[in-house]
């Protein structure tokens, strides 16, 4: 394993009860690449982010961040520990199709609350730390506002600050986008692109097949029980070597250039990343 | 009457402060009880789970009345005198422990699971989970349901009349037999009670609209 390997998932197999949802995968991802997980719906790709910070378990294979190594549940008997977890989950952040915020707190106080209970930051450092995130995300204005208040689009870029307070090394995106209204997603990708800009470390699942080539270095198709296809996002994008990919992408690139195409729709007109999200 | 009434109020306002005694003081039981009671039936072991349920079931079906008689003459004769008072605690604690483990249970299950999730994902142990994440939200689901049962446990703590405690109810029966105007006695007494019961629900219900208000 060379040492810039951040994650290394290695023969990864998940089953729910008699399901196998998806078998020997295996990924390394690089400090600083960015890893787009793409493929139909139903493929485990979001099953398969989960389990790298352990929301979701697996049975077999072996799953390392940052120099933590876990192993399937099915091949060794004892579970990680607590004190494992807790370092994985505080080095990599996730953010969630569903936002996820905690609605009984303030903006402020959903991204102060981690970094002082679990990193022990002072509440003055915390909301400095917070101050200077929300300002990145265009969010300074609604500090003290609860989340119900917020449209999703803000919504979204607060879990991002959330995540992002804890300064992790890997940022997973499950599906950032795909509960948003279309023109509230432009400002939610720009976050996401500024911090690929910036160096993160980012594996992100995403039916945004135009920023996934604009943004990501590696692309991973999954489909039927594993990895149908990976390589540099252009190259598969573009020139898919397997039918399974070529069909898949096919029908995705083909819905997404009707809805650019047709004239007078709202997504057309909306003009993306304004304001209002 | 109201010349009776001002005669009496002074000592049944006396009383009062025991059923209140008993009533905060069972609720405290009920509370703590009923929180481990909740967690057992959540936890992963079988055996927790099934004893969470028992007590439950076996409390549902025995009249607090039987509670208090084994609390204050049965563990007396088992060599454990408790006081009419600590009985009445004892006895309550452990029968609204019961209802309270169910809508604790009820309010932690309110919460959607993302809501765990995304505390896990932030490095979180499950007691911070629990603390800053689960039970602040949990909080709505279960204050309305405890504003019943509280009224309720005021009202039960009446029954201490039955093993010599002074409290409102007692007071009232003793004050019935030295007057012999039963009607004007039970019915101070009552009024009495209900006054105990709308300062405590309204005082929940504002403190509900705040928590709601500053939510939002």
């Amino acid at each position: 394993m060379s040492s810039d390997v951040v994650v290394d998932i290695h023969n990864v197999t998940k089953k729910f009860g008699d399901r196998t949802v998806f078998s020997d995968v295996s990924l390394q991802v690089h400090r600083s690449e960015v890893v787009a997980i793409i493929g139909p719906s139903g493929a485990g790709k979001s099953t398969l982010i989960r389990c790298v910070n352990h929301l979701n378990s697996f049975e077999h294979g072996t799953i390392t961040v940052l120099g933590e190594e876990v192993h399937g549940t099915e091949d060794h008997k004892s579970r990680p520990s607590r004190q494992t977890l807790r370092r994985i989950r505080t080095k990599t952040g996730m953010v969630f199709q569903t936002f996820n915020l905690f609605p009984h707190l303030s903006v402020t106080e959903n991204v102060t609350l981690a970094p002082m209970k679990v990193l022990g930051l002072p509440k003055d450092q915390a909301r400095e730390r917070a101050e200077r995130l929300l300002a990145m995300v265009g969010l300074s204005h609604r500090a003290s506002a609860y989340p119900r208040r917020l449209s999703g689009g803000e919504q979204q870029r607060v879990a991002i600050c959330r995540a992002l307070a804890m300064e992790p090394e890997i940022m997973l995106f499950d599906e950032p986008t795909s509960m948003l209204d279309p023109e509230l997603v432009g400002d939610v990708l720009d976050a996401i692109r500024r911090l690929a800009q910036e160096g993160m470390t980012m594996i992100l699942v995403t039916h945004e097949m135009m920023f996934a080539r604009d943004v990501a270095d590696t692309v991973l198709v999954m489909a039927d029980g594993g990895i149908a296809e990976m390589g540099a996002a252009r190259d598969v994008l573009s020139r898919p070597r397997t039918e399974r990919v070529r069909v898949f992408l096919d029908r995705v690139l083909r819905h997404t250039a009707s809805d650019v195409e047709s004239p007078g729709t709202a997504s057309s007109i909306t003009p993306v990343g304004g304001s209002t999200g | 009457m109201l010349s009776l009434w001002g005669q009496y109020i002074g000592s049944f306002l006396h009383a009062l402060v025991t059923t209140i005694e008993i009533t905060v003081l069972g609720l405290a039981v009920a509370a703590v009880v009923g929180s481990v009671l909740a967690a057992m039936r959540s936890s992963k072991l079988a055996i927790l789970r099934i004893v969470a349920i028992a007590y439950v079931d076996v409390m549902r079906a025995i009249p607090v009345l039987v509670l208090l008689f084994i609390a204050y003459y049965g563990l007396g004769q088992v060599g454990l005198t408790l006081s009419g008072v600590t009985s009445a605690v004892v006895a309550l604690g452990a029968f609204y422990a019961s209802l309270f483990a169910e809508i604790f249970r009820g309010g932690i299950k309110s919460v959607e699971r993302g809501q765990h999730e995304a505390a896990a994902a932030l490095g979180m142990g499950p007691w911070l989970q629990i603390r800053k994440v689960i039970a602040p939200q949990a909080f709505m689901a279960i204050l309305l349901p405890s504003t019943n049962e509280i009224s309720n446990i005021i009202k039960d703590t009446s029954l201490v009349v039955t093993i010599g405690v002074t409290d409102l109810m007692s007071q009232a029966y003793q004050a019935s037999s030295e007057t012999f105007q039963p009607m004007d006695m039970f019915i101070l007494a009552g009024l009495v009670y209900l006054g105990l019961y709308l300062v405590i629900s309204r005082a929940l219900g504002r403190w509900e609209l705040s928590v709601q208000r500053r939510r939002s």
